[in-house]
């Protein structure tokens, strides 16, 4: 079983230029990331392409790692968030549009990834269950769909600046809840 | 509780709110590279960034693991087999490439870099801009003098030991740029003369200079992402 503690001594061991941890790590998390890559772009060949990239920053960056304050996974899914994020916004600057249900997996997390997962994050998930439903959404589809404060007003037909005090609103409640 | 959020416009856009926004790509491009300049140098703004990063990766967490193919694996393996990894060249930019357009262009940044010889400093025109650059945290002291006429940044660092196993990274942070730019990393010696490269030249008024520490051959992501050892603003010599 893939324990927190595994991942975090295999980034270090990667900082070090460790080969074998580098690959235990990418054999460890590369579904979760692979995972979170297919959610954001909706499309599978870039999605490899940003899951690799996203890797190539891993072992380039991993020294950095000790520096930034975040655990393990939560640095890992961060990159990958980001890589995809910034392919995204590559994409709609271009206007090129996606089917939009294509391409989503249909099945659940393995059970080594599913417990590598299930970390100190239960207390998000409350705090986000405070919120009504749409405005938890909202910031749910800035963080996974990289939505701006004007698509989200689009896709909640709001004027732009109602959208901006509601996710502000919904962004200083997280914080009330998660600062309890 | 409810009462004591403001229902007018703009609740509380405090920092710590940026920070958030910031987190969720929310930020427009100016906004963006001004919360930037001062994440480079603002402790706290990177720990509210931090803590806001780690709550949102909750998000994470419902999205189902799906095996990446093999082919992307063996990709990585070749990508960081030792003989390829140690040829720099050809070899080295199309890993650039592969990290994506910053790293490539901050890689072009430093191929454009030409170190003056030492003995030329004396024969330099007069500054026109001077920052001093220093932390109270780092105990690092730099002065640096901009001198036009050459197109020459002299960088003197009179105080400060470089970490083990690190390398200075010296950035300019324009006005008006979206993001700290690499003018390179700086060899181990008291006085540095570069050239700064054509497109920076009409930035320096009203820049700051950054230094970081690096992993030998500096920054792999383009952007600073060691300690802040040191930072000034160009001002009028």
């Amino acid at each position: 079983m893939t324990t927190t503690i595994d991942i975090e001594r295999w980034i270090n061991a990667t900082a070090s230029g460790d080969r074998a941890a580098f690959l235990a790590l990418y054999d460890a998390t590369n579904a979760k990331l692979f995972g979170v890559c297919l959610r954001v772009l909706r499309d599978r060949a870039e999605a490899e392409e940003v899951l690799q990239d996203v890797f190539l920053k891993i072992w380039r960056n991993s020294g950095l790692y000790q520096a930034n304050g975040f655990s393990p996974m939560t640095w890992l899914i961060t990159v990958a968030r980001n890589g995809a994020i910034d392919r995204l916004r590559a994409r709609k600057s271009r206007g090129e549009m996606v089917d939009l249900v294509a391409e989503l997996p249909d099945h659940g997390p393995t059970p080594e990834a599913a417990a590598i997962a299930s970390s100190d994050n239960a207390q998000m998930q409350m705090c986000l269950g405070q919120l009504e439903p749409d405005r938890a959404d909202a910031v749910r589809g800035a963080y996974l769909d990289g939505m701006s404060y004007q698509e989200l007003a689009e896709r909640y037909t709001v004027p732009l600046n109602t959208m901006r005090t509601w996710l502000r609103r919904s962004l200083l409640k997280l914080k009330e809840c998660l600062t309890e | 509780m409810s009462s004591e959020i403001p229902i007018d416009g703009d609740p509380e856009r405090d920092d710590d709110m940026l920070a958030a926004e910031y987190a969720l790509h929310l930020l427009g491009p100016a906004d963006r590279a001004a919360f930037e300049q001062r994440l480079a140098i603002e402790g706290a703004l990177r720990e509210m960034v931090a803590r806001w990063t780690e709550s949102f990766a909750a998000f994470a967490e419902d999205i189902p693991s799906v095996e990446a193919p093999p082919a992307v694996r063996a990709r990585l393996v070749s990508a960081i087999a030792p003989t390829k990894r140690s040829t720099v060249g050809q070899r080295g930019l199309s890993l650039w490439r592969l990290i994506g357009g910053a790293g490539l262009a901050a890689a072009l940044a430093l191929a454009l870099f030409v170190f003056l010889p030492l003995n030329s400093i004396d024969t330099l025109s007069p500054a026109t801009y001077i920052a001093n650059m220093q932390s109270d945290d780092s105990g690092f002291v730099l002065l640096a003098g901009y001198h036009p006429d050459e197109a020459a940044l002299v960088v003197k660092r009179s105080a400060g030991d470089i970490p083990e196993g690190r390398v200075l990274e010296l950035w300019l942070i324009a006005a008006d740029a979206p993001a700290p730019v690499s003018l390179g990393t700086l060899p181990d010696q008291a006085s540095v003369t570069l050239t700064l490269p054509e497109d920076l030249r009409d930035s320096v008024a009203g820049a700051t200079l950054a230094i970081t520490d690096e992993p030998p051959g500096g920054s792999p992501t383009g952007s600073p992402t060691g300690t802040v050892l040191a930072a000034g603003l160009l001002t009028d010599a």
